[in-house]
């Protein structure tokens, strides 16, 4: 039987993946942020790692970078659902940009929650 | 004016060059730099090769309910609310970024940028103000502008709702019609 493992393609896209996210951190941190979809926790931590650190964590055998998005309207409109591709577009970025950032709890539109304590 | 910061001076005008690249108009730069008025004119004309535009702006709120205008108002603040609420960056700052982010958007999907710098400036001036606020729609959950004080509880949005002429001007037309051609070649 021939089972794939993924292994290699998995490890070249963590890497590129983290070192890309590190990149654009330094250049321009809270755009960012938004385009990442992380909390300033999650960034600072990215912008910290060292060389061997980061290759560490890109060597397991877990995609980092995940499906952000599990809205099943958000991924229909990507997919280019919808009457013409422009609006179909403005509307996918529009319900996207509205959703919560990883590593902070699902806030409501208007007020900010505070993260919980401890942990 | 004499013991002004000579370093504050040169960020203000990197700041003020940007603005105005982006197509800022004078009101706006008076109102965001403490430079001079002559010296806003001069960099304006040596970033854009031309005198800028004479008159008042555009105080309307009602702009932004129109079909089109709230579609793009709607992504610039859904943009600028991300910056508000989970950055430390606030006001001009992130008004640039959040307009960066759109004006990209706008860039990838070929679209005409109908929202100016100047037109997002005013609407985050709106919303300080409390004549504009944000309505989730009922039906897809986007966050998208509304006069204050509107009843907003059965609110719609005009992108889940399209108003049968929407979406079919000039542009539209022949970025569809480009793509067609692209997509009979292949």
């Amino acid at each position: 039987m021939n089972r794939r493992d993924f292994q290699s393609e998995i490890k070249e896209l963590n890497l590129s993946f983290l070192m890309l996210a590190q990149q654009m951190l330094r250049d321009d941190r809270e755009t960012a942020m938004f385009r990442l979809g992380v909390d300033a926790e999650l960034a600072d931590l990215i912008v910290a790692l060292s060389g061997p650190r980061l290759i560490k964590m890109a060597s397991c055998q877990m995609l980092l970078p995940a499906f952000r998005f599990d809205d099943a309207v958000v991924a229909g409109l990507l997919a280019g659902d919808g009457r013409d591709p422009a609006s179909a577009s403005l509307h996918a970025a529009i319900i996207a940009a509205g959703k919560p950032a990883t590593g902070l709890r699902k806030g409501g539109s208007n007020e900010k929650q505070k993260p919980a304590e401890g942990g | 004016m004499k013991n002004k910061s000579l370093l504050r001076e040169a960020e203000e005008i990197q700041l003020a060059a940007e603005m105005v690249s982006l197509g800022a108009r004078m009101q706006m730069l008076e109102a965001e730099t403490s430079l001079s008025r002559e010296r806003l004119l001069k960099i304006y004309k040596e970033v854009r090769g031309s005198s800028p535009p004479k008159g008042m702006l555009p105080f309307s709120t009602d702009w932004f309910m129109a079909w089109q205008p709230n579609v793009h108002a709607s992504l610039f603040m859904a943009f600028f609310r991300f910056f508000e609420q989970r950055t430390e960056v606030k006001g001009l700052d992130a008004i640039l970024k959040a307009y960066h982010l759109y004006l990209d958007h706008v860039e990838a999907q070929v679209i005409e940028p109908v929202l100016s710098l100047t037109r997002a400036w005013t609407l985050v001036r709106f919303f300080d103000a409390d004549l504009l606020q944000v309505a989730s729609c009922t039906r897809c959950g986007g966050a998208f502008v509304v006069h204050a004080y509107e009843p907003v509880h059965e609110y719609v949005c005009g992108l889940c709702n399209m108003p049968s002429r929407a979406g079919k001007g000039k542009t539209t037309r022949a970025v569809a019609k480009s793509r067609t051609r692209v997509g009979a070649l292949n």
